[in-house]
């Protein structure tokens, strides 16, 4: 007994011997929460050029003495394009801000110099810098324009004789990507139909779209514009599919899917749509396709751009730019 | 094994059955305790501007009586059923008499073996699975304080033996061995903390179980498992707590004439995890607490020394649930000044009002007050601590004194916010003393009592950070003295003064720290009461007391205050 109580104590010498501490904290770091802030090391890009169309990217570094909110902002001085990296951190390297030419507000960015702001949720300091972008980034895809230069003469259009029409490539005011795009407006007082612009796949060559056969994988794209004052505006697109391959689509046989968009967000705003999710519309409503049923973007051989408006609401205008179809993922602008 | 088992009586509810023991004959007999209690208020603020708008005065109380009827239809079965009848003063006419039951419980024994009892009771296990720990600051107060709280106490059913109520089954029995073990206790519980609501809420049960070996009176072992969780099922969430902690204990005497060595020691881990989820955290926490004491009984001095590591993931819910619930608003002069600002908390409400206290465990770390105790606020259970705690005392059978001197130094296991632990630093002094002993042929009561308590609680600043300083001194005394036969005069003083700054935790419903407020206070309160007592019996007192308690914050716009209370306190136990 004696013994035993002698190894019990011996066993317990340890115990009293000294106390260690974790090497990590119960909750949030009270530096983040309650201490000062401070730039350790100054907010510079890696680099004072990139050319985005050969696949680079550029990323901002900065060290700050605690982890904070912060807001990266680069904005286009030409373009007037905004990209926007969020996050919250100690520094920014190239593992949280490292950008490769894409947008977060529209239009596209061009080959310019851009201003590039850091700042902070609940701190007054803003950092600057400047970077020149002297390439644009390369979209995968099969494009249908970037209404860039004269209209493709394989496409088909058709315009209503109402008021203040307008119906073509332009080049004045700001477009989504590069210097044009394609303005449809007009006031028609008889009709919902203003205009409307066909695009067949044998304008780009061939009876079909060379096109992926998964609906799954296929996303169509393009960059939609409304003028501020006007809500009244309806794009249609349509998808005609040559269901039985003889070089027509026969509507009353045959499949044709749509998507429509009720012109409601002011400036341009992105449009992209899984091929798998268009639908058969009947009047705006959903309806059963007269073909076999199947959506099959290898069998498209049209794209239909209907622009609609009510007529007792007067005068619609709308812009597209930079209608592209992509795969396996939505356009990233 | 050659082993010869024998039955063995274990006391499980020994308490309860002591008032009966004199009508153990009888097969009904009652049990219960009347009570009248009023308190007159008046509250003086020391505001630039004169409050008009809260009334000063305040008057409240209530005559209630507990009746029990207990039955014993044979020598080894007894029912306890006890009904409440309360008036709060000022409910004339039966408008304000309510009717409860406050208790019902069968026990027994079957078959001379095995010890059982349905229904409402009170369990403990050990420090670390199931501990009702005293409340702070006023948890050992001057008589004429403790009779307020004793109050309290009483209405939620906690005892002196640190148990909690509960509501469900226990039994127990015990295997006696005839070489190298004495005998083998065996006790087990389950209870029900929640009910269901049929919705979302499951049922919650509580189950333990406690093997006490014992060797000889020199050595005794024990395991513990204790789990709090959720019966799948009883709702249409299936999302379900688990809690359990498992624990082994040790106690070892060595000694002689001379001295006595003792050691007594629990260990253990617990998991706190819910199925069903993805966003809970699974916690897995460990713990050790040793205590080595040496004795020298001649002398009645001791020494003794806690190694303890307390993980910050430990969570035992049987342990760390507190008495006192600080999320609650005082009733009196719940609101004051002419803006009718809230009036935080003060020991005087944790004294008196039964609204903060609570009966049901909580599965989570509930706040505590770090001004009244940042170092122990969940008893010995307090997860996140590492250190060592060292005693000295004098404590003699027959003397009519004793004393303690307790120091503690204890850190935190992981930094909270930082990877710098607090420092916790603690000194207490106990004096108890019955005067009158010392001196031949005075029988008449004497009793003095001092506690001193002076806790402080550091961290380094970093650079950019804000270092902690937080501290907190305690201090109380009371005299007990029997002027004529059963007549006592009572007299009582407590402070506290708290001063510093710490940041407190924020946790979310899983007791995972979000967030940090800064906490800042410079305070004191403090409580000066008389009054006479007179005692009918051991059980059966009238007591009639006033109390001035003073309330003085340097920060925030609360202007300083008192309160003066009289309180009359007629008791009858039987």
């Amino acid at each position: 007994m004696k013994r035993s109580f002698q190894w019990l104590c011996l066993a317990l010498l340890p115990v009293f011997a000294g106390c260690e501490t974790d090497d990590e904290f119960d909750g949030p770091s009270l530096n983040d929460l309650y201490g000062a802030f401070a730039v350790l090391s100054p907010f510079q890009t890696s680099a004072d050029t990139v050319d985005f169309s050969s696949g680079s990217a550029v990323h901002f570094t900065a060290e700050f003495s605690k982890n904070v909110s912060w807001i990266l902002e680069v904005k286009g001085l030409e373009s007037g394009a905004v990209k926007q990296i969020t996050g919250f951190s100690k520094q920014l390297d190239a593992t949280n801000s490292s950008w490769n030419g894409t947008t977060t507000r529209l239009p596209f960015f061009k080959s310019e110099a851009c201003a590039v702001m850091l700042r902070f949720e609940a701190e007054s300091d803003t950092l600057f810098d400047t970077l020149f972008v002297s390439g644009t980034r390369n979209y995968q895809g099969l494009l249908l324009s970037d209404f860039e230069g004269v209209a493709n003469p394989g496409w088909t259009s058709f315009v209503q004789s109402g008021a203040d029409m307008s119906f073509g490539i332009q080049t004045s005011g700001t477009a989504a990507q590069g210097n044009g795009y394609f303005d449809i407006g007009g006031a028609v007082s008889w009709d919902y139909l203003i205009a409307y612009l066909f695009m067949p796949a044998t304008a780009y060559g061939a009876p079909t779209f060379n096109l992926s056969s998964n609906p799954e994988l296929v996303y169509f794209n393009t960059m939609l514009y409304k003028p501020e004052n006007l809500n009244n505006g309806i794009m249609l697109f349509q998808f005609q599919e040559d269901d039985n391959q003889d070089g027509v689509f026969t509507p009353a046989s045959e499949d044709m899917y749509a998507v429509e968009v009720q012109m409601n967000t002011n400036n341009w705003s992105q449009l992209s749509v899984k091929y798998s999710d268009l639908q058969t519309l009947v009047n705006g409503q959903p309806a059963t396709p007269n073909g076999n049923g199947v959506r099959e973007p290898h069998k498209l051989n049209q794209v239909n751009i209907l622009f609609l408006a009510n007529p007792a609401t007067g005068y619609a205008n709308a812009r597209l730019d930079y209608m592209i179809f992509t795969e396996g993922a939505a356009l990233e602008p | 094994m050659q082993s010869r088992y024998t039955a063995i009586f274990l006391l499980f509810f020994s308490a309860l059955l002591q008032p009966l023991s004199a009508q153990e004959d009888r097969k009904v007999s009652f049990t219960g305790l009347a009570r009248g209690l009023y308190f007159g208020d008046r509250l003086s603020q020391e505001g630039a501007t004169p409050d008009t708008v809260t009334p000063p005065r305040l008057n409240s109380g209530h005559v209630m009586v507990d009746l029990g009827v207990n039955i014993r239809p044979n020598k080894n079965t007894e029912i306890l059923g006890m009904v409440r009848v309360r008036n709060d003063y000022g409910g004339f006419w039966g408008s304000g008499v309510t009717f409860d039951v406050r208790q019902l419980f069968v026990k027994g024994v079957i078959g001379g073996i095995v010890k059982y009892q349905l229904g409402d009771f009170n369990y403990r296990m050990s420090r670390y699975t199931l501990w009702n720990y005293n409340q702070e600051v006023i948890g050992r107060m001057p008589a004429v304080f403790q009779q307020q709280t004793d109050v309290i106490n009483y209405e939620h059913f906690y005892e002196n033996d640190n148990s909690w109520r509960q509501q469900g089954a226990s039994l127990s029995f015990a295997l006696v061995f005839k070489k190298f073990l004495k005998e083998l206790q065996v006790n087990a519980v389950t209870t029900r903390v929640r009910p269901s609501d049929f919705n979302q809420v499951n049922d919650r049960l509580f189950s333990g179980l406690n093997l006490q070996l014992v060797q000889s009176k020199y050595l005794n072992l024990g395991f513990n498992y204790a789990n709090l969780y959720d019966v799948a099922e009883t709702a249409k969430n299936n999302v379900g707590l688990r809690n359990p902690v498992l624990t082994g204990t040790v106690n070892a005497l060595y000694g002689n004439s001379h001295f006595t060595l003792s050691l007594e020691g629990e260990f253990g881990r617990s998991r706190t995890f819910y199925v069903n989820s993805t966003e809970a955290p699974d916690w897995n926490g460990r713990f050790s607490d040793f205590n080595l004491k040496l004795a020298q009984p001649k002398w009645g001095v001791y020494l003794s020394g806690n190694a303890l590591q307390i993980g910050s993931a430990f969570r035992s819910p049987g342990a760390q649930t507190k008495r006192i619930d600080f999320g609650q608003q005082a009733l009196a002069f719940s609101r004051i000044t002419n803006n009718q600002e809230l009036r935080p908390y003060t020991m005087l409400d944790l004294m008196r009002e039964s609204s903060f206290y609570v009966m049901q465990l909580r599965p989570f770390l509930m706040e505590f007050a770090p001004q009244y105790d940042n170092i122990t606020p969940f008893g010995d259970a307090t997860p996140n601590r590492q250190g060592a705690i060292i005693r000295l005392g004098y404590e003699k059978k027959g003397q009519p004194v004793k004393a303690e001197f307790a120091h503690y130094a204890l850190q935190e296991m992981r930094g909270e916010g930082t990877l710098k632990p607090r420092m916790f630093s603690r000194n207490q002094l106990m004096v108890e003393a019955r005067l009158n002993e010392y001196f031949k042929n005075w029988k008449k009561r004497f009793h003095l009592s001092v506690h001193y308590r002076s806790d402080k609680t550091t961290r380094e600043a970093d650079d950019l950070v804000r270092g902690v300083d937080l501290q907190t001194e305690a201090l109380s005394a009371g005299l007990e003295l029997e002027v004529l036969p059963s007549l006592d005069v009572l007299f009582g003083i407590q402070t506290l003064q708290y001063k510093g700054f710490d940041f407190t935790a924020v946790r979310n419903n899983f007791s995972e720290i979000f967030n940090f407020n800064e906490f800042e206070v410079d305070g004191n309160e403090q409580m000066l009461g008389y009054g006479l007592r007179y005692r009918f019996s051991d059980k059966t007192f009238l007591s009639a007391q006033m109390n001035r308690f003073q309330n003085a914050n340097a920060l925030g716009t609360l202007p300083d205050y008192s309160l003066n209370q009289f309180m009359m306190l007629f008791q009858l136990k039987f």
